[in-house]
């Protein structure tokens, strides 16, 4: 799995991958939809799978000496450190946000997301999102990928859509609470969103590993 | 002792069924895989690689199930489908340092060996090679990790004819040293030149599968021809000018 996760970085990341990382930063971006940084991050991993389908890497990892269903595994937790490292990049503007600038005029009068547990609780649902709907959907035929990521794009919609509308709702303020108000709550919704994280990655990935051993190539 | 073992292998594809083919590969020995476009040699070359997924079969390397020993066989065997055709804009330097990594039985020197044979640089891309000399790294690169078995899927088409007498050589040199070499080629006189046995198909059926000089004896006899082109054409051929006239 080293070698391939090592293949994965040298051979079919795109550099425009690390370059869309930056987007984590948009989470300083007052009176914007800050959550679209998570799916411009997204964006940044399809622009490797779009590089790697044009460099034939899927029939050049098949004919390598490791199981079919390694190959889906390593493209699954190559994903995954962009998207953690995007999430840390997010939590450490987060952490800026409600600490050192908690106070600052354009923060306070927010009107929309601010960053917060909740903010990344969001994030982590729009990577779950990219791991369901466009890595499931580029593992049923292994060459497809526009289906796969509009799919992508209208899941991100929705859910900024209901991450910026939420807190509208009576009994739902706490969620978009700034400067570290009511974080027992937040972080609770942080630790479900990880849950689901980690159990719809790991599901899609087995659906994904079936998928691809039946697929011709 | 069989290095490929290959029993009742059935694909179907719309327009074509690939039909109960069955043949083995002896240690040590070089087996040309014929048949005419579409006869169905990819489909089988592409299934014993696990590329794509007979619906029934057997497929059995060194005496090991490839389902349930994928990994361990890929190691052992080298696959070479024509020219290089992945990863065309990154150096060949930067390519064999990821591909290396994966084979424990990798050798540098017999892959250095192979550069210098086949004139190879190694700061070019693949893209910047001609179709011949993309024939020649996807070789290199098989023949570098010591495989035991080597598939080729029409190792020859694109090469000049001197970098195809190489190829011819390098594969009896492979044999002697007891490589085996399954190979499929249009280029009938490539196998008259170095093959020991035959796997004839068509239209997804097997004909024959048997030593060279037996197939060439037995088909003299029957009276379809001398030659592997001959006995193809007799077999093969279809009446055009019938079928225009249809």
């Amino acid at each position: 799995m080293k070698n391939l996760l090592n293949k994965e970085l040298r051979l079919a990341t795109s550099p425009l991958a690390w370059v869309f990382l930056a987007a984590a930063m948009m989470a300083f971006l007052p009176g914007y939809p800050i959550l679209m940084g998570a799916f411009f991050i997204g964006l940044g991993i399809f622009q490797s799978f779009q590089a790697a389908r044009e460099s034939n890497d899927i029939l050049y990892t098949a004919l390598l000496p490791v199981p079919k269903r390694d190959a889906v595994l390593a493209k699954y937790l190559s994903v995954c450190f962009f998207q953690i490292l995007g999430f840390a990049m997010m939590t450490a503007v987060t952490v800026v946000r409600m600490t050192l600038l908690k106070d600052a005029a354009v923060y306070r009068t927010n009107a929309l997301m601010n960053a917060s547990p909740v903010f990344l609780a969001f994030a982590l649902l729009i990577f779950t999102a990219f791991n369901v709907c466009f890595l499931g959907g580029f593992f049923k035929t292994a060459h497809a990928i526009g289906v796969p990521f509009l799919t992508y794009g209208a899941a991100t919609l929705l859910l900024v859509g209901v991450g910026e509308s939420l807190h509208f709702f009576p009994g739902l303020r706490f969620l978009n609470a700034p400067g570290g108000e009511r974080l027992g709550l937040q972080f609770c919704v942080l630790a479900v969103a990880a849950c689901v994280y980690a159990l719809l990655t790991a599901l899609s990935c087995r659906a994904s590993m079936r998928r691809f051993e039946r697929i011709d190539l | 002792m069989n290095v490929l073992e290959i029993q009742d292998l059935c694909k179907t594809y719309p327009g074509f069924y690939l039909d109960n083919v069955s043949f083995s590969v002896e240690q040590g020995s070089v087996m040309g895989f014929i048949g005419r476009n579409g006869a169905g040699k990819t489909t089988t070359l592409k299934s014993v690689l696990n590329l794509v997924r007979p619906e029934a079969g057997e497929i059995r390397y060194f005496g090991l199930d490839l389902a349930k020993h994928e990994g361990e066989i890929k190691k052992r065997i080298g696959y070479a489908g024509g020219a290089v055709d992945y990863y065309k804009r990154k150096k060949i330097r930067e390519l064999v340092a990821v591909t290396r990594t994966f084979y424990d039985n990798w050798d540098e020197s017999e892959y250095r060996r192979f550069l210098n044979l086949f004139s190879l640089d190694e700061n070019k891309t693949p893209a910047q090679l001609s179709e011949g000399m993309r024939v020649k790294l996807n070789l290199t690169l098989a023949l570098s990790h010591k495989a035991e078995l080597l598939i080729l899927d029409e190792p020859t088409s694109g090469l000049d004819p001197v970098s195809r007498e190489e190829l011819l050589e390098a594969f009896r040199y492979l044999r002697d040293q007891g490589v085996s070499v399954l190979f499929s080629t249009h280029i009938t006189s490539d196998l008259e030149k170095c093959a020991d046995h035959i796997t004839y198909i068509a239209k997804g059926r097997l004909i024959a599968s048997s030593p060279l000089a037996d197939f060439l004896r037995r088909s003299a006899a029957e009276g379809a021809g001398s030659s592997l082109d001959e006995i193809m054409v007799h077999y093969e051929k279809e009446s055009l000018y019938e079928k225009f006239a249809e």
